[in-house]
């Protein structure tokens, strides 16, 4: 049984990376997404904040299973496109995803003091070298950390794909049990790998913390000159 | 003649229904450091926001340098750009060293050769006596270190005027003395300076003109010693005899 599933080992791996590429994907387009919603909610238009709430709050409020089912058999109907199962599980978990980056993004530009926007702009900065420059820089800091969170999140997430016959980790997972008569050994390996990305990530994100930490150390306490 | 840098002509300030500047009407030549005085939250800080426009005015006009003020317009872009402010919080950016604090408006905003920049920002530690904190962070140093980098910053893209709101009031005792001296350097050169501030005895020194203002009123204006020794409005005298109270 075991020298089945090492010949499975191929397949596997390269649904980790379907798995991977779909949930990285999702998240660069909610990471996009979220720092426009972000700049909506933080507008001085009424009607554009209202907008950007109404978004956060509807995606963050519906379960990502019924986002996919409408992505997917909502789509064709209305629109008369018919969206491939990657398509339209990117779209469902980029749009979830972009509510919460929105959140983080929002809560990580308000982290930056108000005298940080009027000495940026007293200086005769444009808007965007404003952004760029002073306050981008120091929102990263706050930023960065809760990101780790929603792309594991996303991935997680991802195996949702499967109920709509998308061929990701999980489905492959589940095709592979169905040939070894429904064995335990499969969700078992399945969990593993998802751990074993998810942990990874979770290095990866410290790493870069680690990075920012560094900065982060030199900007509030003396660490002498 | 003098050159008319600065003109408030009738400024009106709300917020919400709070009138807090009253219908302001001075001006300021090239040259002059005129100080203003009064007390707490009487407008002060509000009105010097209204020159760069980081507030709005709800009536009057101000004119910098013959171009109307109007803080919405793409225009005020540029009006910022000849203007320097010092705050009272100094706001140094924390993520940039004291060197690239002073050198990112005039590189990112004028567009200027980073080289001559860092030449001219070099020259400009030296005036501010921190020739030797170039590569500290805000964090890593003193309130007053802060606040002359913050000055050097402002200097760097050559403004027509400085705009100075309180910019001793955050600092401990002992480093506002650093502060002032720079400001005074500054003084000597000619600079067309307004400061907002408490501190009396620079204002009489330092200052060409000292404004009282009250209530979102102007009430006296003039030469900064004639009205510390006769201050002609009753107001005037109640408010200066109780910060030199306080100063002693
Ligand atoms: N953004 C704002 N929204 C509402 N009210 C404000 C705002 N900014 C200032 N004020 C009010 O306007 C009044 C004038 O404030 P301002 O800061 O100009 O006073 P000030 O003369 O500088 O006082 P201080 O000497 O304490 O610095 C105060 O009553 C203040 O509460
Ligand atoms: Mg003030």
């Amino acid at each position: 049984m075991s020298a089945q599933l090492l010949s499975y080992t191929p397949l596997l791996l390269k649904a980790a990376l379907v798995t991977i590429w779909l949930s990285w994907l999702a998240l660069l387009i909610g990471a996009v997404g979220g720092t426009l919603v972000a700049l909506a909610r933080m507008s001085t238009f009424l009607p554009l904040r209202l907008l950007a709430l109404l978004f956060t709050e509807f995606f963050r409020s519906i379960p990502i299973l019924i986002v996919l089912f409408f992505v997917f058999f909502g789509v064709p109907l209305i629109f008369g496109l018919d969206l491939s199962p990657f398509a339209a599980t990117t779209i469902a978990l980029a749009l979830h995803a972009t509510s919460t980056m929105s959140e983080v993004i929002r809560a990580g530009l308000e982290s930056v003091g108000k005298g940080q926007w009027e000495a940026a702009r007293a200086a005769g900065m444009t808007y965007w070298q404003m952004m760029r420059h002073v306050i981008v820089p120091q929102a990263l800091r706050v930023i960065l950390p809760p990101s780790v969170g929603v792309y594991i999140a996303t991935l997680k997430e991802s195996s949702l794909a499967s109920i709509i016959g998308y061929v990701e980790l999980t489905k492959t997972g589940l095709l592979i049990r169905e040939t070894m008569g429904s064995s335990f050994v499969p969700l078992l390996l399945l969990a593993l790998i998802y751990f074993l990305i998810n942990y990874g990530i979770s290095l990866g994100g410290a790493a870069l913390e680690r990075r920012f930490h560094v900065n982060t150390r030199l900007m509030t306490a003396g660490a002498g000159q | 003649m003098t050159d008319t840098v600065l003109q408030f002509d009738n400024v009106v300030k709300r917020f919400g229904d709070r009138t807090i500047l009253d219908g302001v009407s001075t001006s300021v030549q090239s040259g002059e450091i005129v100080c203003f005085i009064g007390p707490s939250g009487t407008g002060k800080s509000t009105l010097l926001r209204c020159v760069n426009g980081l507030e709005t005015i709800e009536g009057g006009a101000i004119r910098f340098e013959g171009t109307p003020v109007q803080a919405k317009q793409r225009s005020i872009i540029d009006v910022r750009r000849r203007i320097g402010m010092i705050f009272q919080h100094f706001n140094l950016y924390p993520h940039l060293t004291a060197l690239e604090n002073v050198m990112l408006a005039p590189v990112i905003v004028h567009g200027e050769n980073r080289k001559t920049v860092e030449e001219r920002a070099r020259g400009l530690f030296e005036k501010v006596r921190l020739s030797h904190r170039i590569n500290a962070y805000p964090a890593q140093m003193s309130g007053g270190e802060q606040q002359r980098v913050a000055i050097a910053r402002a200097l760097a893209t050559n403004p027509h005027i400085l705009l100075f709101d309180e910019p001793t009031s955050a600092l401990d005792p002992e480093t506002v003395g650093e502060v002032l001296a720079v400001m005074r350097d500054l003084a000597v050169e000619g600079r067309t300076m307004l400061v907002v501030t408490h501190e009396i005895r620079f204002a009489a020194d330092v200052g060409t003109r000292m404004v009282f203002l009250d209530g979102g009123k102007i009430v006296e204006e003039g030469n900064p010693r004639e009205m510390l020794a006769a201050p002609r409005s009753e107001r005037a005298r109640r408010f200066l005899s109780t910060i030199s109270n306080a100063a002693h």
